[in-house]
């Protein structure tokens, strides 16, 4: 798709002086300070890429909705996310506990049985969704956390891919 | 050599291709440390797209974490620095129209490009030190086209071997995003060049 065109990359450098790159250096600059990436972005993509040898599908993050907590405490809310991919939708709706963990709650559309897999930074936490493809984790800690939800037969190679959602923090 | 400014040493990096073929290629095996510098290296890059592409920053995180997901399923077809680079930028892009697309939010696109940058009134010296080089040159910036100021931050964040790739994936003929960037840095040189006089030095 992308020719390999090394006389077109010389004849658009030809096209730059010093200055120019000086000015593109300066705009480099003005972004960086004015509108920055998160720096704390790639440490999360790089936690949420780590699933290598993987066959998987990106679950893509369709609504967030954050809802006042029936218990009230404090500033706390319920936050419900919506993740689709094209076999698949999960929808997730985050709680706090008293004790500083989250207690999550989700379920699978369509409906299915199926291994759910929370990765956190520390730690990894296993589950299975119920017939109505509910499923919960009821302690959760808090911080950088990841869902996958595994092939349906997960014994047999190629019989289903990961569905994965990006990293998100709880 | 050795002393000159940054953009020298960014620009003349004759090892840059090497390398991000190097990286790609023990990342296609598995090295999650390959993969994890490729992210390192690029992704100021898409943020920088995502974000011109009139993205909240939120929306523009969750875009990256997609296209980084995405790349693992596409390792196989990319080879080069070149077309790594352009694989990003063109997938950054589909996901951000996609996001802005999904009616949720109403995002002027064009408009946004430097709705990120403090309006240079008084009182901004606060929000983002800048000195004052470069706060003329932000606010020539700010007087270019929408499209201009659009190419020229993404294109301030692309590795310069990688040019060729980015403008054919930026929907421009490889070869003319030299003439394009350049009337936007001609431009860019004119407004510059007036403030200058215009300026009790």
């Amino acid at each position: 798709m992308t020719p390999s065109d090394p006389g077109g990359i010389d004849r658009a450098d030809e096209l730059l002086d010093e200055v120019d790159l000086e000015l593109l250096d300066g705009i480099r600059h003005i972004f960086q300070a004015t509108d920055p990436m998160p720096a704390d972005l790639p440490e999360r993509i790089r936690f949420a890429l780590a699933l290598r040898g993987l066959e998987i599908e990106v679950a893509r993050l369709a609504a967030e909705e954050h809802l006042p907590s029936l218990a009230a405490r404090g500033a706390e809310r319920s936050r419900t996310i919506t993740f689709d991919s094209d076999s698949l939708t999960i929808m997730i709706k985050v709680d706090a506990n008293l004790d500083g963990t989250v207690r999550v709650d989700g379920w699978l559309a369509p409906p299915q049985l199926r291994e759910i897999e929370m990765k956190t930074s520390t730690d990894s936490l296993t589950v299975t969704s119920d017939e109505q493809g509910r499923f919960a984790f009821a302690r959760v800690p808090r911080g950088t956390a990841q869902l996958m939800v595994r092939p349906e037969d997960s014994g047999h190679s190629g019989a289903g891919r990961s569905v994965v959602t990006p990293a998100l923090i709880l | 050599m050795g002393d000159r400014t940054p953009v020298t040493v960014r620009a003349n990096q004759p090892d840059h291709s090497e390398r991000i073929a190097r990286l790609v290629s023990a990342a296609r095996q598995g090295s999650e440390g390959a993969l994890g510098e490729i992210v390192t290296e690029l992704s100021p890059l898409l943020w920088q797209v995502a974000r011109a592409a009139g993205l909240s920053t939120s929306d523009a995180e969750d875009v990256l974490q997609t296209v980084w997901l995405r790349l693992v399923a596409h390792l196989d077809g990319i080879h080069t620095s070149a077309a790594l680079t352009g694989w990003l930028v063109t997938t950054t892009r589909r996901e951000a129209w996609r996001v802005s697309a999904a009616a949720r939010r109403q995002v002027p696109a064009d408009s946004e490009v430097l709705s990120a940058l403090p309006d240079g009134g008084p009182g901004s010296e606060e929000q983002v030190i800048i000195d004052d080089q470069r706060r003329v040159l932000w606010q020539a910036i700010g007087q270019l086209s929408p499209r201009c100021q659009k190419l020229l931050r993404i294109v301030a964040f692309v590795p310069r071997p990688d040019y060729a790739a980015v403008a054919a994936e930026l929907g421009m003929p490889t070869g003319s995003i030299g003439p394009t960037r350049g009337r936007c840095l001609a431009k860019l040189r004119v407004l510059l060049a007036g403030d200058l006089e215009g300026s009790p030095q």
